[in-house]
């Protein structure tokens, strides 16, 4: 019991904490102060538990398969708000004014989203095993390890991202995001999939024999870049196009600034 | 339009309109539908057989007081399924192979496979 509840947190944890680390670590860079962190942590908690104590409703809606849309839901709007926040991201680091009320209100809102589907399921997990009172202290102690290593983890990454010179840290706080947002965008698409309500296809490959996502490495990549053994070609589509959406607006925003550096550079006649 | 014809167009709604209703009870036909049940904190059956190539629906039954996770990395499946409801996973197609789940809040017990031959 108690091995099984520290892998079981430990992997809802660690997709929530490195998001999270990373978003606090260009939030600092950006000069905002940690009110946000806060109220995300608050709202997170509270969501969680209302979605969990809520959760046999919410299976019943669309003829059983409310749970894979509403957490698709989720995932997708993890994704548009991460979109945002990297173009905001980009014109900060354009040195540009960017507005601190709208970005902690995305920040906040991914947060509250991301600790809403992992932390419902710890806490269906916590109910369930609890069920039978022998359990009761193993569990706790193996949730307890499981959280410490997540939040560790995420501990490790803040301090490596803020430990570099800004505009670095801003390129792999992008970067990160960016393979955590398509990540997002596979898993919804995974739910959705399941549900029936996306095409099912056999899997277009199978590199389970290479890199297991049972393995440690698998689930740090699962949670980092959404790695999957046996995508199918529509999953493996859609992240690509959730790579390319936001790569491709960054790709406008520098060519609209370079053009209006240029404009600006330009000597005016007198 | 003299009469002959609207009697053959006319035909050959109805045709096209049987054809569809045929194509779509294939597509139907299709899905199967197999039943798990959940009691103890185990798979029943542990172990089920699934055609090649083909999407199949699962019902999970569990009849257990406590909500089970079903878990399975190499069907790439995951859903809670809530304690004495059940829940819907659609699995497939897939190459022929084993393919293991679990239960994720009881994974020493709940284990099961599915079989694609």
């Amino acid at each position: 019991m108690l091995l099984s509840s520290v892998i079981i947190v430990l992997r809802e944890v660690l997709e929530a904490a490195l998001l999270f680390s990373v978003l606090i670590a260009l939030s600092k860079q950006m000069g905002l102060n940690s009110r946000w962190i806060i109220w995300s942590l608050l709202l997170g908690v509270l969501g969680a538990f209302t979605y969990g104590m809520n959760i046999n409703n919410v299976s019943e809606w669309f003829d059983g398969v409310g749970q894979e849309v509403s957490n698709a839901l989720m995932q997708l709007t993890i994704y548009f708000m991460l979109v945002v926040f990297m173009l905001m991201l980009y014109h900060f680091s354009c040195k540009q004014k960017v507005s601190k009320f709208p970005l902690s209100l995305i920040m906040i809102m991914i947060i509250l989203l991301a600790i809403t589907r992992e932390g419902a399921e710890i806490i269906l997990y916590f109910f369930s095993v609890t069920h039978s009172q022998n359990y009761y202290m193993a569990v706790l102690v193996g949730m307890t390890i499981g959280a410490s290593i997540g939040i560790s983890i995420g501990i490790l990454f803040y301090y490596l991202l803020s430990n570099l010179k800004p505009e670095r840290s801003i390129f792999i706080g992008l970067v990160l995001l960016l393979l955590v947002s398509a990540g997002m965008i596979s898993q919804a698409s995974l739910l959705l999939i399941q549900a029936d309500w996306l095409p099912s296809q056999l899997p277009l490959w199978d590199t389970s024999e290479l890199l297991s996502e049972k393995s440690v490495t698998g689930q740090l990549l699962y949670a980092l870049l959404g790695y999957e053994a046996t995508p199918t070609a529509i999953q493996a589509g859609l992240y690509l196009l959730g790579l390319i959406f936001p790569i491709s607006i960054i790709m406008g925003l520098k060519f609209t600034y370079t053009r209006k550096k240029i404009l600006s550079d330009r000597p005016t006649k007198q | 339009m003299n009469a002959a014809m609207i009697n053959k167009t006319s035909f050959f709604i109805l045709r096209v309109t049987i054809i569809i209703f045929i194509c779509q009870s294939i597509v139907y036909a299709a899905t199967p539908v197999i039943d798990i049940e959940i009691r103890n904190h185990l798979f029943i059956p542990s172990e089920i057989v699934i055609p090649e190539n083909t999407k199949v629906k699962l019902v999970i039954h569990n009849h257990d007081e406590t909500d089970e996770e079903f878990e399975s990395y190499e069907l790439n499946r995951e859903k809670v399924i809530i304690g004495q409801r059940k829940g819907i996973i659609f699995i497939g197609p897939l190459p022929a192979g084993e393919y293991p789940f679990f239960g994720e809040f009881f994974p020493k017990t709940a284990q099961g496979k599915v079989i694609v031959k």
